[in-house]
C-alpha cells in the first residue's frame, strides 16, 4: 500500500531556529472490514468466526478492524453493538470503526466508543477452506489476434489488448485497428490504425503498401500524402519526433 | 453425373448467385447456370429472391405461366408443387418466381429455410438469384448458401462492392454462425469481359480483379450482344443459338461441378470501326 505524506507545514514565516514541537501528516493504511450478515449474533456466528481466525491467523495480526454493518440493518441495539465489540477485542481484533452505519446504529456505535467512517473501496478476502488467494499471475497471455483470410471492404477488425496480424490482403474500405502493432502479410489497401490508445511505439507493416490511412497513435497519412514511391513496397510506419514516418523495408 | 446417381438422393447443393452491384448479369448468370446444370441432367430449380422486381421468370421465359410465387409458398398460401414453374424446354429444369406486389420484409429466415429444405429432397441444385444490394433480400438469398458465385464485372465499383459480399458470405450466413461448419465455398464469375476496354485501360484485368478479390475464378464470360437477345427472347444463352457468352457459361458450370476446364477467353463481336478501317485483328 503507498503511503504519501502529506506535510502540512505551519503557514507564515516561523523563525528559523524555533523547532516545531509536532508534525502533521496524512496516511492511509489498510483496514480489515468485518461485514456481519444480517441474523442474530449467536453462537454459530462466534463459531465462524473463531474458525476464520484460526484459518488466517497471522491476517490480523494488529490490524485495524472495522465492522461494515451495510447487510446488518437489524442490528442497532447499543446493548448490541457493545457486545460484538467486546468478542472482537477479546479475541485480539482491534476494531476502532463502523462503515455503512444507520443513524440509530451510528449512536450505538460511538456509545461503545468506535469511531463512524466513510465507506471505501473494499476487496474480497477470499481464505476460506480450499479458496486460498492465487498468488497475482505475473504473465499473462499475450491479447495478439490472428486473422488468416482476407478482411474484406466493411469489415473492420479490432484487436483491443494487442497486436494484429493478418495473414491476406486487406481490401480497401476494410478497417484496421489496434492497440498495439498491425501486421499485413499481404496487400494493405484499406485502413490500419496501430497504437489505438495511445502506444507511441507501436507500427504498422505491410508487404505491399496501398492503404487508404495509416495512423499510429492519432497521427494519420492518408493515400495522398504517401510518397508515390512508396507504393506497391513493403513498408513499416512508425512515429519519430512526433512525425509519421514510413519507410521502404529490405 | 451418371443416370444411377439420379436414383440416389438428390444432392441438394444450394448455389447463391450474388454481387452487391446491380446490373452485372446475377439474374441471366442464375438463368444460364441453371438451365446448363438441367441439361447435363442434374435437377435444378431457379429461385428468384428479387421481391418485387420479378425478372428470372421473364429471362426464363415463363412470365406468363406465374400463378404463385414463393412469397405465396413462404405465407402458406400455395403449396411448393403449385408455384414451381417446369420448363418446357429442360425436363430438369424448374422455376419458383417471386411476386411482384409485396416488398422484400415478405422474406422470413424460417419461411425461407422451410422453403429450401423442402426443394433440398427433390433437387440436385438450387440457385438463389439474389437481388442487388446487402440488404434483407440479398442477405436472405444467401443465408442458407453452400456456395456461392460473386458476379462482377471489371471494374472497380463492381469489384467493391463483390468484395463487401464475399465480407458478409464469410460473417452472416448459416455456415459462418454454425461452428465447424465448411464455410461458403466462393468463386468469382467475372462478366462483360471486353478486351478492347481492358487493354485501353478503361476497365480493369482480370488479374487485377482476382488480386483483391482472392477467391477462385469461375469462370470470364465475354459482353457479347448474344446476352441481350437472349434476354430479349426469354431463352437462357446457354440454350439460344451458339455464343461466345453460352460457350464462357457451359465451361464456367462445367468447373462449379468440379471438372477441370481451362480458362479461355472468347470474343465473337464484330471488329470495331477502326480496327476494320486499319485491318487489325485483335
Amino acid at each position: 500500500m503507498s503511503v504519501p505524506h502529506h506535510d502540512i507545514s505551519p503557514r507564515g514565516s516561523a523563525p528559523a531556529a524555533s523547532v516545531k514541537p509536532f508534525q502533521i501528516r496524512g496516511r492511509y493504511f489498510t483496514a480489515v472490514a468485518l461485514r456481519p450478515e444480517d441474523g442474530p449474533l449467536d453462537q454459530a456466528f462466534y463459531a465462524a468466526l473463531d474458525a476464520q481466525l484460526r484459518w488466517s491467523p497471522h491476517f490480523f495480526d494488529g490490524a485495524p478492524l472495522i465492522l461494515d454493518l451495510a447487510q446488518a440493518p437489524g442490528l442497532s441495539r447499543p446493548a448490541e453493538i457493545r457486545a460484538l465489540a467486546d468478542s472482537l477485542r477479546s479475541r485480539d481484533l482491534a476494531v476502532f470503526g463502523v462503515q455503512n452505519a444507520t443513524p440509530a446504529q451510528a449512536a450505538a456505535a460511538q456509545d461503545a466508543g468506535l469511531i463512524l467512517l466513510a465507506s471505501g473501496k473494499d476487496a474480497p478476502l477470499n481464505t476460506g477452506p480450499g479458496t486460498r488467494r492465487e498468488p497475482p499471475r505475473k504473465l499473462r497471455p499475450p491479447e495478439n489476434v490472428l486473422i488468416n483470410r482476407p478482411v474484406r471492404s466493411g469489415q473492420t477488425v479490432v484487436a483491443e489488448g494487442g497486436d494484429l496480424v493478418v495473414v491476406g490482403p486487406v481490401s480497401s474500405g476494410a478497417e484496421l485497428i489496434a492497440r498495439g502493432s498491425i501486421h499485413v502479410y499481404g496487400r494493405l489497401r484499406g485502413r490500419a490504425m496501430a497504437g489505438a490508445e495511445g502506444d507511441e511505439s507501436a507500427r504498422i507493416f505491410c508487404h505491399s503498401l496501398d492503404a487508404e490511412l495509416l495512423a499510429v497513435a492519432g497521427l494519420y497519412r492518408t493515400s495522398e500524402n504517401l510518397e508515390p514511391e512508396l507504393l506497391n513496397r513493403p513498408v513499416q510506419v512508425f512515429l519519430q519526433d512526433g512525425r509519421l514516418c514510413v519507410e521502404a523495408l529490405g | 453425373m451418371s443416370k444411377d446417381l439420379k436414383l440416389e438422393e438428390p444432392l441438394g447443393r444450394v448455389i447463391v448467385v450474388t454481387s452487391g452491384k446491380g446490373g452485372v448479369g446475377k439474374t441471366t448468370t442464375s438463368a444460364a447456370v441453371g438451365a446448363e446444370l438441367a441439361r447435363r441432367g442434374h435437377k435444378t430449380v431457379v429461385i428468384d429472391f428479387d421481391v418485387g422486381l420479378r425478372n428470372l421468370d421473364m429471362i426464363m421465359g415463363c412470365e406468363r405461366r406465374v400463378v404463385f410465387d414463393f412469397i405465396n409458398v413462404i405465407q402458406g398460401d400455395a403449396k411448393l408443387k403449385q408455384a414451381l414453374i417446369r420448363d418446357r424446354r429442360l425436363e430438369n429444369l424448374a422455376v419458383l418466381p417471386t411476386s411482384q406486389t409485396r416488398d422484400k420484409d415478405a422474406l422470413t429466415k424460417d419461411g425461407v429455410e422451410k422453403v429450401l429444405d423442402e426443394l433440398r429432397k427433390e433437387f440436385d441444385y438450387i440457385i438463389c438469384d439474389s437481388p442487388a444490394g446487402i440488404e434483407r433480400g440479398a442477405q436472405m438469398a444467401m443465408h442458407f448458401a453452400d456456395e456461392a458465385i460473386v458476379v462482377t464485372n471489371p471494374e472497380v465499383s463492381s469489384v467493391r462492392d463483390s468484395d463487401r459480399v464475399l465480407g458478409l458470405l464469410n460473417s452472416i450466413t448459416e455456415r459462418a454462425s454454425k461452428s465447424g461448419a465448411e464455410p461458403v465455398k466462393a468463386q468469382v464469375l467475372i462478366t462483360r469481359h471486353d478486351k478492347s476496354r481492358i487493354d485501353s485501360g478503361e476497365m480493369m484485368t482480370v488479374e487485377d480483379v482476382l488480386e483483391v478479390l482472392a477467391v477462385p475464378l469461375l469462370g470470364i464470360i465475354p459482353e457479347s450482344p448474344a446476352v441481350l437477345r437472349a434476354s430479349n427472347l426469354g431463352v437462357p444463352v446457354v440454350l439460344d443459338e451458339p455464343s461466345a457468352a453460352g460457350t464462357a457459361y457451359e465451361d464456367a458450370v462445367g468447373r462449379l461441378i468440379g471438372e477441370q476446364i481451362e480458362m479461355r477467353i472468347a470474343a465473337d463481336r464484330r471488329p470495331g470501326l477502326l480496327q476494320r478501317l486499319f485491318g487489325r485483328t485483335v
